[in-house]
């Protein structure tokens, strides 16, 4: 089937993770750490969030919102018409507190904030409340191929018509139980760092000084080697400058990359995990940093594989390869002019 | 009964996460929901959990709340008069 | 861009009124809930009542062939059983799998075995295969792996409207051209985590719940799972595959008003209503039948009736709920009650809003009678969220 050609524009995009908070920082001087576990670096809450509203948040709330009212702020956007969501885990904090006094105390005097406060929409419905956005609103849950499957359905929203504008996000947060947890269960490996992101990115029509654009985004499970070059030659047709990976320095995880060297034989590869750490929302800090590189016009030597920086012309493809199954492609190219 | 209206107000705040706001910051008389501490259903559920906690005071009817937490003094009134802790 | 239609070739359905679609059809017939004590959950809140699917983990484990001592959860087992069923009716082999995209919708996953297993999950490794099971994600593959592999999988995780914007979202990439199948459902079993949750925000009814009825005190747990597989109608028949219904038009709204509560004026209701009938190209009166959220709430059921006012007007179709016989699936309710439409569709009859007495003041007046024999061209299916996730699907007859 022909695709008819869409092109969305990323009007700003925010992040809090390990690295300084709602800022570019990180291009030229990131934090580096030694520790497995590493908290996210939180702003000053207050500057977006009252006291009053803020009391019932944990922290992936309070960072959702910051993020997604920072990006709107930034992309001159107040209601989106549509607020698309991912978490692999939802509110770990809530979680916690109810499961554990669930667990130890037995089943009375349970606190309903922390019930409240644990379902995996409480994101995106917040975020909701607080424009007082009546559109669109969803929120995928689908471990580290949460962001992707948002920006997908993003991707439908506009090319079907229904929206103008998408505030696109991700939000994951980590305890020290559950940082346990995600280790035995191999989400978080060795070498890796098992760190907290939340991202959120706008996208519209139309806009000024947009970072750069969006012009296709692909998902799939387990697909063949033939599908593989098909989508890589479709999607890189126009030529890219480089592809960002979510390799993370850990053999197996890099090893479900390594088609790219076969098939995009000579494209500079870019990491951003040995920045931002592995989360489940790991991969919109990938798509985050690439929509950067763009609006700065060039890489910076931190998140090349190579160590050098590159410069930024035709556009990046973002690619997350998640337990050697679920793979998803997106295509960001610079602004037409610039 | 100036204990427990005390005791009562560190609770509140302790239990709602009202980390800005002191006891003394409290009045005894003004509403605590709506107006006043602004307080919503979800508060109100919170504090029905806290009566049963802390006091042993049982609400089976959420409704009721609203008239037990009209304020400070009315609470802790009620307290008083029904607590089995 | 040209409309691709959507039709529905396959469905599969466990719940507590019935374990394949025959046994729930029956059961809407002779409007039998299964609303009644716990049984399967190991719960000190044996005093609520629960719609409880009829099968322990082990005898689903058995009906799904799974060998003994895999590590499986309640939510993924019902999940496969009503997949099985839909995919056997679509007449979809392994192979053909491969092409076809599958999105699930879930909130507690693999909850009910965290709950049981966490203290071992943070003491030992004794249990670490079921830290795998727990999220989301997991629970979507369990389900999907048990048959084959997708061409794409994913999960939707909108509380309560779960599965409604799963069967949404898959409708879309049909539209779109990105698959000419995909199969959409979800799946919810009851856990001592959501029970109470429920509990503690005192939503629950000490006894069978009462949708839209003046003295209605809450709602009642119920669990399940249902899918349906949604194909291009071009694509269908030239499998010849047997079309079941069409799924005509959906639509997604927030509510924005509270993370607990709907609106007075259920503007997000109204909207995602009025969305559906707009992508539908249908009037209100187009519709015959409203399959209700009808949570049995004292406030979503008001809620949702001055939603459905606003929409309908003086002309108001019959509405019922049928959570009173299901109990409130939760995440799986948007596709069971889907289902429930297909078969209403299929059948010729409105489902009953079982234990309804007294009317609501100036409130919607529910269904109380089958109208066997009539003939239903439109049907609109409500799934509404905590946090204001609402969803509405017309469901529409094939001729």
């Amino acid at each position: 089937m022909i695709m008819e050609h869409k092109s969305v524009k990323i009007l700003s995009a925010r992040q809090i993770s390990i690295q300084n908070p709602l800022s570019e920082e990180w291009m030229e001087s990131p934090l580096s750490y030694s520790e497995d576990y590493v908290r996210a670096v939180d702003p000053d809450f207050k500057q977006f969030i009252s006291a009053g509203d803020a009391r019932r948040m944990g922290k992936l709330l309070k960072r959702a919102l910051a993020t997604s009212l920072s990006a709107l702020q930034e992309g001159g956007i107040e209601n989106p018409d549509a607020i698309i969501t991912g978490t692999g885990f939802g509110s770990i904090e809530n979680t916690e507190l109810f499961l554990d006094a669930l667990v130890r105390e037995g089943e009375q005097l349970l606190k309903p904030t922390q019930f409240m406060q644990s379902t995996h929409n409480t994101a995106s419905s917040l975020i909701g409340i607080h424009t007082k956005c009546h559109g669109y609103n969803s929120t995928y849950s689908q471990k580290g191929f949460s962001f992707d499957s948002a920006l997908y359905d993003a991707w439908m929203q506009f090319r079907i018509g229904r929206i103008a504008s998408a505030l696109v996000g991700s939000h994951d947060e980590m305890s020290p139980v559950f940082s346990g947890f995600v280790r035995k269960a191999g989400h978080v490996k060795e070498g890796e760092i098992c760190s907290e992101a939340a991202v959120s990115v706008l996208m519209a029509e139309s806009g000024d000084n947009a970072y750069c654009t969006l012009e296709g985004v692909k998902l799939f499970d387990s697909p063949s080697q033939d599908t593989l070059k098909q989508v890589l030659a479709d999607m890189t047709a126009g030529g890219i400058d480089a592809v960002m990976t979510g390799m993370s320095g850990n053999s197996e995880n890099d090893s479900w990359y390594g088609f790219l060297d076969s098939m995009l034989p000579g494209v500079p590869q870019l990491r951003y995990k040995p920045l931002f750490g592995v989360n489940f929302s790991s991969s919109a800090t990938g798509f985050y940093a690439s929509a950067c590189c763009l609006k700065k016009g060039g890489v910076p030597a931190v998140l090349s594989a190579s160590g050098k920086a590159i410069e930024c012309s035709k556009g990046i493809l973002v690619v997350n390869v998640v337990e050697g199954r679920h793979y998803s492609f997106a295509l960001l190219k610079p602004v037409c002019g610039r | 009964m100036e204990e427990l209206i005390l005791k009562l107000k560190q609770e509140i705040i302790e239990v709602l996460n009202l980390e800005d706001i002191k006891p003394e910051e409290i009045d005894n008389d003004a509403p605590l929901f709506g107006e006043g501490l602004g307080l919503d259903s979800i508060d109100a559920l919170e504090l029905i959990v806290l009566m049963e906690k802390n006091y042993g005071i049982k609400l089976q009817d959420p409704a009721k709340g609203k008239e037990i937490f009209k304020s400070i003094n009315v609470m802790a009134d009620f307290i008083q008069k029904n607590r089995t802790r | 861009m040209s409309q691709r239609s959507v039709l529905i070739t396959g469905c599969g359905i466990v719940s507590a009124i019935g374990q394949d679609c025959g046994q729930v059809l029956d059961s809407l017939l002779q409007v039998r809930t299964g609303v009644g004590p716990l049984k399967y959950l190991k719960t000190e809140h044996t005093e609520f009542p629960v719609g409880e699917v009829k099968l322990s983990d082990e005898e689903m484990e058995r009906m799904m062939n799974i060998a003994p001592g895999t590590p499986t959860t309640r939510t993924a087992l019902m999940g496969m059983i009503a997949l099985h069923e839909a995919l056997g009716q679509a007449g979809l082999s392994r192979e053909e799998l491969k092409d076809c995209g599958f999105v699930n919708g879930t909130t507690v996953g693999g909850m009910d075995k965290s709950e049981q297993y966490y203290l071992d999950f943070i003491e030992n490794d004794s249990r670490n295969a079921y830290i795998n099971t727990h999220d989301c994600g997991s629970c979507s593959e369990m389900i999907a792996d048990r048959f084959g592999r997708f061409k794409m999988i994913t999960t939707i995780s909108t509380a309560c409207s779960s599965a409604a914007n799963a069967i949404e979202m898959a409708a879309d990439m049909i539209r779109l051209g990105e698959a000419d199948i995909v199969i959409a459902g979800g799946s919810e079993c009851i856990t001592k985590f959501h029970l109470n949750g429920f509990n503690s925000l005192m939503i629950l009814d000490h006894n069978q719940c009462r949708p839209f009825d003046a003295e209605r005190a809450g709602l009642n747990l119920g669990e399940g799972a249902a899918f349906v597989v949604l194909e291009e109608a071009g694509h269908a028949a030239a499998r010849n595959a047997k079309a079941l219904a069409r799924l005509s038009g959906y639509g997604n709204a927030c509510d924005a008003f509270h993370q607990t509560a709907s609106s007075p004026d259920g503007e997000g209701a109204y909207l995602a209503m009025s969305k559906a009938l707009n992508e539908a190209c249908l009037k209100p009166s187009d519709i015959d039948y409203v399959n209700a959220h009808g949570t049995g709430t004292p406030n979503n059921d008001e809620s949702e009736s001055q939603a459905m006012m606003r929409v309908f007007g003086n002309n108001l179709p019959p509405v019922s709920s049928t959570k009173s016989m299901t109990g409130h699936t939760t995440s799986a309710s948007g596709a069971i009650e889907t289902v429930i439409c297909i078969l209403a569709l299929r059948n010729g009859f409105i489902p009953v809003n079982y234990a309804f007495e007294h009317p609501m003041e100036n409130g919607i007046v529910p269904n109380m009678d089958l109208h066997k024999g009539c003939r239903l061209r439109h049907v609109l299916c409500n799934s509404f969220g905590f946090g204001g996730n609402d969803s509405s699907l017309i469901i529409s007859a094939v001729e």
